[in-house]
């Protein structure tokens, strides 16, 4: 799977954020956000782009992307769906939510968060601010709340269905 | 009623748009195409989003809430003269001026959020309608920054990040301190897990922190600022960026504001999830490009901080009572709240309660006025059972200490902290030790691992927590608790570490029976941790539907479909997920 997800990098493309965003140390964040935006993850071979034509170090690269949890060195599925296991969400059942959906994916390995067919990876992200409308979670772009295990499930099959993904146990 | 002269106006908040705000704006375009559609932010009712005030003609307003795609067509017929009013949904209107739902803001007191879900927040005339700039034009042509400083000083308002500093002693500090260019920081990475009042701030009323910006940077005679926003609120980037794009085009940003020899400018910088950058020196090492990892303070960042210069970092909410402060004056403020703490101060309410939202009260209102004026109490019929403020740095406070007030002494004497605004409350079903360990994991994983009691400390209480929620621990565990506590706290460089253990501290100060139910009888009251309970179906209850047959993910449960009774937990597979509980629709699922 994860092959199949790996992302081919434009050289030209790095080049032009650089240009853009900056090149010493303090675009560093902003850098690799632009790189994950694009690809959804970092890939080696775009890091290895911006040390060798900028001021940024290569220790600083790695570092960066090792310290913050948005950043992935992994490939994703298509679509993220973020879980909120903030502490409104957490006293709400938001541990349901993963339990359902991993299930409605197939996700059964606790260490793996992609869906075998690379078509969502479930993340979990800290209060997305919605408390008041717990449990929440964020499928690509749409925040979905008041959710239980069940619907949380209809919202997923329903953007499945919209964005012509199959998902496991349909 | 000619449609023609109806203005509609959604809360498109985050919140707003998780309830569906969307489909509701586009069921108004559908329905009555010719009306006009203005969204705000988020007025922080949100246990009554999606809401749509309706503006007729003769300058009434109609507040309905809980709006769906399938009640607009009803509320537009009303308001064109046809059909029943919506009554069930309507909050306000000017036969309804006092509903229970009304209450919910009636109770409040609005400065910092007094714009929020009342303007359109991409619009700079808007705010200008409602006073917007008149501080900053005021101050620049009237006041030098010393002037500013005492104004702010006579307020008493002290910093709403979660620390409490005075907000005017920082900034004399910074005032006083050398160097050509100086800095001044919007903190907007809103760590707290549980809490959104500077998302809505910096959302719904982008313009209004801004304001706060250039008041501050004026006063400390900054050039450049940069606002620091968490990774996860991405329509706070947008209304934010475009807000910084048109005060430059009125020009009460960017060089030479208003003609005056004041320049200052603003970049957004976004977080990238990681809540230690929320720590004044974390955030600076994050901005200038590194690990967001805390050093040694002194220096302060007043006299070295970004790129080795005089920077103040002030939170979103304590910026946006500026403005409200330079127009009504310092002492106006300070009229509000007690001797202790001034002003007011915004939580988010969430939890087990029936109108979680925002709410801003008077420094010195009682938490139980909060939860049952304003919150109308439990959202479940259960008594309360706790609040926690604070977050991963708080504590939680027992519903017999409800009648604290909330001041900076006070909450700190129970043990929790004001913090940033967090609260969320908790009735019977949420179970304290699954909570401090909920906590603690969070702060564990935060941690930037430079102390090395932050790093390790924090992971074997994690440890002895999951020991004690499996129902492995013994007595004395509890003991090794308080003694790695002690050690945490004194031996952290910041904030993160030093107030890590608080959320085992004051759970084991207020709810030990938790604790040593778990430890000695091997069971949790709440019937939440997973090994210490057993799911099973009654088979009187049980209709045979086969939804919970269908719904576990580890086909734990047969049984035969349409056979009352039949279905039955094979409880060597069970995992516990309550998946079967929530789907039940005839409560036959015991959890005990
Ligand atoms: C671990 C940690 C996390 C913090 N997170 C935040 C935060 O998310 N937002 C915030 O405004 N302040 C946060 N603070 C407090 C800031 O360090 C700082 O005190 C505050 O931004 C100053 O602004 P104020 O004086 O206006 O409150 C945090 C502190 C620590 C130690
Ligand atoms: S705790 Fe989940 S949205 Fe805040």
């Amino acid at each position: 799977m994860s092959q199949a997800l790996e992302a081919k990098v434009e050289p030209e493309t790095v080049l032009e954020w650089i240009k853009r965003i900056g090149s010493d140390s303090s675009s560093t964040v902003p850098l690799l956000q632009a790189v994950q935006s694009e690809y959804g993850y970092l890939p080696r071979a775009a890091m290895d782009l911006i040390v060798k034509n900028s001021d940024i170090t290569g220790r600083q690269v790695y570092g960066v992307a090792t310290f913050y949890s948005q950043f992935r060195l992994k490939p994703v599925g298509r679509h993220i769906i973020k879980i909120c296991h903030g502490t409104a969400c957490h006293v709400s059942g938001a541990d349901r939510l993963n339990t359902s959906l991993r299930h409605l994916l197939n996700i059964d390995d606790e260490e793996q968060d992609t869906a075998e067919n690379g078509s969502y990876t479930i993340e979990q992200v800290a209060c997305i601010g919605c408390c008041s409308q717990a449990p929440v979670m964020v499928i690509s772009d749409e925040v979905s709340g008041n959710l239980t295990g069940a619907n949380a499930q209809r919202a997923l099959k329903k953007h499945a269905k919209k964005s012509e993904e199959v998902v496991a146990n349909l | 009623m000619d449609a023609n002269n109806l203005n509609v106006i959604v809360g498109e908040g985050t919140c707003g748009i998780a309830a569906g705000s969307k489909e509701v704006i586009e069921a108004f375009q559908k329905y009555a195409p010719e009306i006009n559609i203005k969204s705000v932010g988020c007025v922080g009712m949100c246990h009554q989003e999606v809401i749509a005030e309706i503006n007729d003609n003769n300058g009434n307003r109609y507040i309905y809430g809980q709006v769906t795609k399938k009640t607009v067509p009803q509320i537009i017929k009303f308001h064109k003269g046809e059909g029943e009013p919506l009554d069930e949904n309507l909050i306000y209107s000017p036969e309804k001026q006092d509903s229970h739902k009304w209450q919910y803001l009636g109770h409040q007191t609005r400065i910092a959020l007094r714009n929020v879900g009342n303007l359109d927040p991409t619009s700079i005339s808007d705010y200008e309608k409602r006073d917007g700039y008149k501080a900053i034009k005021k101050i620049v042509a009237e006041m030098t920054p010393d002037q500013v400083i005492e104004e702010i000083r006579i307020s008493g308002i002290r910093g709403r990040g979660g620390a409490g500093f005075p907000t005017h002693v920082k900034w004399d500090f910074a005032r006083k301190s050398e160097g050509d260019v100086k800095y001044l920081i919007c903190n907007g990475d809103e760590g707290d897990p549980g809490a959104f009042m500077d998302r809505s701030l910096l959302e719904g009323d982008p313009h209004n922190v801004i304001e706060g910006m250039l008041i501050a940077a004026y006063a400390i005679g900054a050039t450049k600022g940069y606002a620091y926003v968490r990774a996860e609120y991405p329509l706070a980037v947008k209304n934010f960026g475009k807000a910084i794009e048109d005060a430059h085009a009125l020009g009460v940003l960017g060089e030479n504001i208003q003609g005056s020899g004041f320049s200052f400018d603003i970049k957004i910088k976004e977080g990238a999830g990681a809540f230690v950058c929320g720590e004044e020196t974390a955030l600076i090492a994050s901005i200038e490009g590194d690990r967001g990892m805390p050093r040694c303070k002194p220096p302060f960042p007043a006299v070295k901080g970004l790129f080795g210069k005089p920077t103040i970092i002030n939170n979103v909410e304590t910026l946006a009572n500026l403005p409200w402060i330079i127009n009504n004056g310092g002492k106006a403020y300070a009229a509000y709240g007690t001797e202790d703490s001034k002003g007011t101060k915004v939580f988010a309410l969430a939890g087990a309660i029936k109108k979680g939202g925002l709410v801003e009260v008077p420094m010195g209102t009682k938490i139980r006025d909060v939860l049952e004026d304003i919150g109308g109490g439990s959202s479940s019929g259960k008594p309360f059972k706790a609040v926690q403020l604070g977050g991963p740095s708080g504590g939680c406070i027992p519903e017999s200490l409800f009648d604290t007030t909330i001041e900076y002494a006070s909450i700190n004497a129970t043990g929790a902290i004001m913090g940033s605004g967090g609260m969320i409350v908790m009735d019977g079903s949420t179970c304290m030790v699954d909570l401090a360990k909920y906590f603690l994991s969070f702060t564990q994983l935060e941690s930037c691992g430079k102390c090395t009691f932050c790093r390790i400390g924090t992971l074997r209480m994690r440890e002895l927590l999951t020991k004690i929620c499996d129902g492995e621990a013994e007595m004395s565990d509890l003991d090794t608790l308080d003694e790695l506590a002690e050690q945490i706290t004194k031996s952290s460089l910041c904030g993160l570490g030093q107030t890590a253990p608080n959320p085992v501290v004051t759970t084991l100060r207020y709810f030990r029976g938790e604790y040593e139910a778990h430890i000695k009888d091997k069971s949790c009251p709440a019937a939440v941790c997973k090994s210490l309970i057993t799911h099973t179906i009654v088979p009187a209850d049980c209709t045979g539907c086969s939804l919970c047959e269908i719904q576990c993910p580890v086909g734990a449960i047969t049984g035969e479909k349409k056979v009352k009774g039949s279905y039955a937990i094979i409880q060597a597979k069970c995992i516990n997920c309550g998946m079967c509980f929530e789907v039940c629709n005839s409560k036959a699922i015991q959890v005990k």
